[in-house]
């Protein structure tokens, strides 16, 4: 025989303005089964809990319905209250009646009704309610970082020297991402590559940290905690134990015209080379693509200059299975390049270049060993105009968003011109400066103010060439709209930052969400920012939106923390409120027939098969069946399932049916 | 019919398949379904008009399946019901050979589910044009006046479920109308709880239906019920262009999602 016992909490002022709470308590009295009811001030307060525990074992409850505010904001509180009384927490059931009725509705005896109606329903679903326990799902120490960028390493090195293994994967040869490519960071202007290489290092010497380079994420199953992860990788054709990385072979390569990825096209790389010179490993691949041996079969020259016989060209690519815990995804970003822009000619005219080439040229170690110089002859450039928001903030390019790192790069590459070039001229055209971060405004002042950086508010709308030199059209807003024309040796565009190349391909693979740009999308824009929709799962840098360094590497931290947490238990504790396929006696075993139309419907992949053997191994029937790590409880399946064989922990059908009667009858 | 009759021999003497799925002469002048297994009596099988009853139906009963591999007789209907039996994993294509008859009452050498795709590709697979036409008379009616229609029609339902035993794509072991905890439908025959199953009925032949008017056939008081899952067939096809039942890899358009699914009857 159930004893329910319900308790109307006054929620301060927040219900009993509107609702007579002791009304309430009263009529739900006198409900069938209905042991105990009562009303008070404020049930989540000390006394109040005391109260619900007291009655509880007082009247020996089989079930209680604390009528208060939303389940978001206290069942965990009441829940814990009852654990705390020796009844099981899923036997607690909040009705709301804040949200739900006392602030949507004015004082009268309909609002106090409803009231009423709310807390039945509750008193009879939980009459039906079954003691449910937690899920405990083991948890794999390992964590996976994708990506090997300045949040990649720093994520990686984080989770690592918390003592957990890490496995760090990277697409390209070289760990670094863009941060390597860059010349000076702003605010500071510290030299990019003197900060990041010493993290590149300890990436390769930390002995929690497996770095796979030139290596790509294949595949994933598996659920928070207990991932398996697929990992290609690609063929270097050498062998790495071997090579000492003497770089004599990317020397004598006789495939020496390939654009080179690095210098962002502005210099060229062997068939056989190593990216930069910093780079981790500091090994060269052999870029099949381009390499003779490849193309024409015949070549080789490596192999014969390679001092300790390390190349192998029949080398294949290696498919690693691993079982990992937790995922922190770090694939960075791309900017926008040619053919985006046909109105500035980028591609078009040699001097017309982007963010990350203009870098190159600045970098100590780029094609021109740090000089400004234009690439069409090699001259230095006397005037310079930098084009922002090349493509950010523009609907009609279909990019409405900021690229948020354009504004302070392009009062970097300014300055660093200024600095190079002190006869020259550097003008900035546009929309708005965005400096909002520690010392960024004050690093805009001084491009202004003391290296005469000359900023023109306004857009440009053609560029074209005219005598070897670059005509910029632009307009001046705050001349009132006045045309204003530059004759530029040099235009260099802040293009839009966008997704990575590959970006939507990895978010399939990882049935991770992502946004129409193709950016992973975050849990919750505020209050989740680091976390995606699968648990488990975790976002760092700027494979989410644009992001500077200390942006990228401050969410790197945070999604290691995130990491931290979750592996410092041994077992991962989950609501049971997920969904399961019903067993019956043999021979059905159980209603379900194995149609699996639920499998398809599943958000989660939480929808597996389970076989019924006989004891020689043959199969009866095959059915559906839950993965509790997996499921969420959204319910998708209970509601396809046409049979009725899958039904959900804590809102079963029969629940759900019998609080819509509970509405229905009268009482 | 001679090529049938040998080839259900040819089978049978090679034990190739352990039961022939076909039809033959009831002692009515109705042709029945038979259930051959001896290769002796495969003269009794017939095939004309009057074989109308969807066999597909018997290829998931517990029964049947007791004799082993199964060779059935198949119409437009029947094969298209076999390519969503193995779409939904109840029928496994290793375990039926396909003897096919055209809708002129040729036989058709069917060698594999390839050789059905194919020729079911070739078919018209819309409603039966005599249903089209019913269907489209219930189509300008106003609502008031189809709700009437439907109303009168299933006042007369007994709930004696043969819409749902000759129907082969309900193959539940337990149907929904059986689920007592809770009782969706009510048990008796009353006019909410009749229109209570037949929507739910064609709610669960949405995107599955075959349009072979076997429910209809079925009725025993001649409730047009095949007429809604047909026109949910329509519905299906209109919205998302998809025919049930022309491979044997169908995703259940009810629980997938394309991006280019139409969304207009979102409203």
């Amino acid at each position: 025989m159930a004893r329910i016992g319900v308790f109307v909490c006054h929620c301060g002022e927040n219900i009993s303005a509107t609702v007579d709470c002791h009304k309430v308590a009263e009529t739900v009295g006198k409900l069938k089964h209905v042991a105990f009811s009562t009303d008070y001030k404020y049930m989540c307060s000390d006394p109040g809990q005391t109260l619900i525990k007291e009655a509880i074992k007082e009247h020996n409850l089989t079930g209680i319905v604390v009528s208060a505010c939303s389940p978001r904001m206290h069942e965990p509180t009441f829940r814990k209250a009852a654990a705390e009384a020796g009844l099981n927490p899923f036997l607690c059931e909040m009705a709301n009646l804040r949200e739900h009725c006392s602030w949507v509705h004015e004082k009268n005896d309909m609002t106090t009704d409803k009231a009423i109606d709310l807390v039945r329903t509750l008193v009879e679903k939980v009459k039906i309610n079954s003691a449910l326990q937690p899920i405990k799902v083991p948890v794999t120490k390992t964590a996976l970082v994708i990506g090997g960028g300045i949040a990649g390493i720093q994520s990686a090195l984080d989770i690592a020297n918390t003592g957990h293994k890490v496995i760090l994967v990277e697409r390209s040869p070289s760990i670094g991402g863009h941060m390597s490519q860059l010349s000076e960071t702003f605010p500071t202007l510290d030299c990019s590559q003197c900060i990041l290489t010493p993290r590149m290092v300890e990436v390769a010497q930390h002995p929690n940290i497996t770095l796979y380079t030139y290596a790509e994420v294949e595949g994933l199953d598996g659920f928070i905690g207990n991932f398996t992860v697929k990992i290609r990788k690609k063929s270097k054709s050498l062998d790495e134990k071997i090579c000492t990385g003497c770089g004599l072979c990317t020397t004598k390569c006789p495939q020496k015209k390939i654009p080179n990825e690095f210098e962002e096209g502005l210099g060229f790389r062997p068939a056989i080379y190593v990216p930069f010179p910093q780079a981790v490993p500091n090994k060269p691949v052999i870029d099949r693509e381009h390499c003779t041996y490849y193309i024409k079969g015949k070549c080789k020259v490596c192999e014969v200059v390679c001092p300790t016989k390390a190349i192998r060209f029949d080398q294949p690519d290696e498919v690693i299975e691993v079982q990992i815990g937790a995922i922190v995804i770090a694939t960075g970003f791309d900017i926008k390049r040619a053919d985006f822009f046909p109105e500035y000619g980028f591609g078009k005219y040699k001097d017309v270049i982007d963010g990350l080439q203009f870098e190159r040229l600045a970098s100590a170690s780029g094609p021109t060993s740090g000089a400004i110089l234009r690439p069409s002859d090699g001259q230095v450039p006397k005037n310079i105009v930098f084009v922002a928001c090349a493509g950010s903030r523009d609907p009609a390019k279909g990019i409405a968003y900021c690229s948020k790192i354009c504004c302070m790069y392009t009062a970097k590459h300014a300055m660093l011109y200024k600095h190079k070039v002190h006869e020259g001229k550097a003008s900035i055209f546009y929309m708005d400066i965005r400096s909002a971060g520690k010392n960024y405004e004050e690093f805009v002042r001084r491009a202004i103010e003391e290296d005469y950086v000359n900023y023109i508010r306004g857009r440009v709308s053609t560029i074209y060439e005219r005598d070897g030199k670059l005509i910029v059209k632009g307009v001046d807003t705050l001349l009132g709209g006045q045309p204003v024309e530059i004759v530029a040796d040099m235009v260099v565009l802040a293009t839009a930052g966008v997704a990575n190349h590959g970006a939507e391909e990895l978010a399939q693979r990882l049935h991770v969400s992502y946004d129409s740009h193709k950016f992973f999308a975050e849990a919750h824009p505020k209050l989740k920012p680091v976390e995606t929709n699968t648990a488990g799962i975790f976002l760092a840098g700027a494979c989410q939106n644009p992001k500077d360094i200390p942006d990228s590497v401050s969410q790197a931290s945070g999604a290691a923390v995130k990491v931290a947490a979750l592996f410092s238990q041994n077992e991962l504790t989950r609501e049971p409120l997920v969904a399961f396929v019903n067993r019956t006696a043999p021979p059905l075993y159980s209603t379900c027939v194995g149609c699996f139309l639920c499998q398809s419907v599943c958000p989660y992949q939480a929808i597996e098969r389970e076989d019924f053997k006989t004891r020689d191994g043959k199969i009866i029937k095959t059915v559906a069946k839950i993965n509790e790590g997996l499921c969420q409880g959204c319910g998708t399946c209970v509601a396809l399932c046409r049979s009725k064989s899958i039904d959900l922990h804590g809102y079963t059908n029969n629940q759900m049916y019998t609080e819509v009667m509970a509405l229905l009858n009268e009482y | 019919m001679i090529n049938l009759v040998s080839r259900a021999d040819e089978l049978l003497e090679s034990k190739a398949v352990q039961v022939v799925i076909g039809y033959e002469a009831g002692s009515t002048g109705k042709a029945r379904p038979a259930f051959i297994t001896d290769p002796s009596k495969t003269g009794s099988l017939i095939f004309d008009d009057r074989c109308v009853q969807n066999l597909a139906v018997y290829l998931t009963k517990k029964e049947v399946r007791y004799f082993g591999k199964a060779a059935i007789v198949a119409t437009l209907p029947i094969m298209r019901s076999i390519m969503m039996l193995i779409s939904e994993q109840q029928v496994f294509a290793e375990n039926i050979v396909v003897l096919g008859v055209s809708a002129e009452g040729k036989y058709i050498d069917i060698a594999g589910i390839e050789v059905m795709q194919q020729y079911i590709a070739t078919c018209d697979l819309g409603n039966p044009a005599k249903d089209q036409e019913t269907l489209a008379m219930l189509n300008k009616m106003s609502t008031q006046q189809k709700f009437d229609f439907w109303q009168k029609e299933l006042s007369k339902c007994i709930k004696c479920y043969a819409c749902r035993q000759a129907c082969p794509m309900c193959y539940c072991t337990r149907c929904a109308v059986e689920c007592n905890q809770p009782q969706w439908i009510p048990v008796q025959s009353n006019l909410h709880g009749n229109t209570d199953w037949h929507i739910l009925r064609a709610m669960h032949l949405a995107g599955r239906c075959i349009s072979c008017g076997e429910c209809g056939r079925a009725c025993p008081v001649n409730i047009p019920c095949h007429l809604l899952t047909m026109h949910m067939a329509d519905q299906v096809h209109n919205y998302f262009n998809v025919y049930a039942g022309t491979t044997d890899k169908m995703s259940s358009v009810m629980s997938t999602f394309e991006p280019n699914d139409k969304e207009s009857f979102i409203q």
